[in-house]
């Protein structure tokens, strides 16, 4: 076990941190698009940068992925990865009630790109008495060749991340968003600083 | 006397949330479930008058628990503690018999008024 791992607890800790997270980014999604989100259990599992990039490639349907980055105190950052299946984005204009005009699908894919990352980010920071910026969002249309040019030209440099991975299942729509955080290395120490921390209350 | 008291969550740190949100005298006879397929198993055999239950489990969750009770007939009291805050999903788990939802992270105060609200305490 490297010491980007996380012991049993520090996983445990964290899921529970994830859910609270994810409880209130899709209560927020549900209000928005005035329906039902369904929630599964987060994965949390750590991934070297060259499966990542095989495993997100090989989501074929995928059509388009809006990254943000986003960094906190005490060295905790990371990207979020949003993805959609070809079949939803359409659909995207339908359930946020947009006139045809009114937004391109691009733009409608980052507004509620956006809403997911930074509700699910705030909540998150503000359980770790944490606080977090975040870089403009942004769009990687043609999924397959942009996606790992991005990985790579990312500001941080790692092998091995962190990756958090969350479905948000509107019911009413059969519309998925799969949210993926990635944290590389440095912030997976210093999230497990903060983890220790919390676990220590217990 | 201090009632039967079951606590089912698949995190072990939320166990232990809810754990120390309850009434002192309360704490060391309350059972542990970390998944629904355990708390159906322990509601069976054991009368559970108290139960804190989680929503988002893996395998059987918070609703195939309480859907599980009506199906027993079993008489408990349940407390829905979920991070799923969605209004939908707290009229539902009401709907099912839930006496209360209670949001995540529980905090003590909370808990304890909620209980005395429904003369536990």
């Amino acid at each position: 076990m490297s010491e980007f791992h996380l012991t049993e607890d520090q996983q445990d800790c964290l899921q529970e941190l994830i859910n609270i997270a994810m409880g209130q980014a899709s209560d927020q999604l549900a209000r928005y698009l005035d329906t039902f989100v369904y929630l599964k259990v987060p994965s949390i599992e750590s991934i070297d940068a060259k499966d990542l990039l095989q495993t997100l490639s090989q989501q074929k349907n995928t059509m388009a992925v809006v990254s943000q980055g986003f960094f906190g105190y005490e060295g905790i950052r990371g990207e979020a990865l949003l993805s959609y299946q070809e079949e939803d984005s359409g659909r995207i204009g339908d359930l946020l009630g947009y006139e045809p005009d009114e937004l391109s699908q691009d733009e409608q894919l980052i507004d509620i790109s956006s809403i997911l990352t930074t509700t699910f980010l705030n909540v998150f920071a503000r359980q770790i008495d944490n606080q977090m910026s975040y870089n403009a969002p942004k769009l990687l249309p043609s999924v397959q060749n942009c996606l790992s040019e991005h990985l790579q030209e990312m500001t941080f440099n790692w092998d091995l991340a962190l990756k958090i991975n969350i479905n948000y299942q509107v019911t009413d729509y059969s519309f998925n968003c799969n949210m993926i955080l990635l944290i590389p290395e440095t912030a997976i120490i210093n999230i497990k600083k903060v983890l220790d921390r919390i676990l220590a209350e217990f | 006397m201090s009632p039967s008291v079951l606590i089912c969550d698949d995190s072990n740190m939320a166990r232990k949330q809810v754990l120390r949100s309850l009434p002192e005298q309360w704490k060391t006879s309350a059972q542990i479930a970390s998944n629904g397929a355990e708390a159906l198993t322990i509601l069976r055999d054991n009368s559970i008058e108290v139960l804190f239950l989680d929503l988002t489990m893996p395998g059987i969750d918070g609703i195939g628990v309480l859907q599980g009770i009506k199906k027993l007939n079993l008489d408990c009291s349940v407390f829905v503690i979920s991070a799923d805050i969605q209004p939908e999903m707290q009229a539902k788990v009401k709907a099912l018999g839930a006496k209360e939802f209670i949001r995540k992270p529980v905090k003590p105060d909370v808990l304890i008024s909620h209980l005395q609200q429904h003369g536990l305490l």
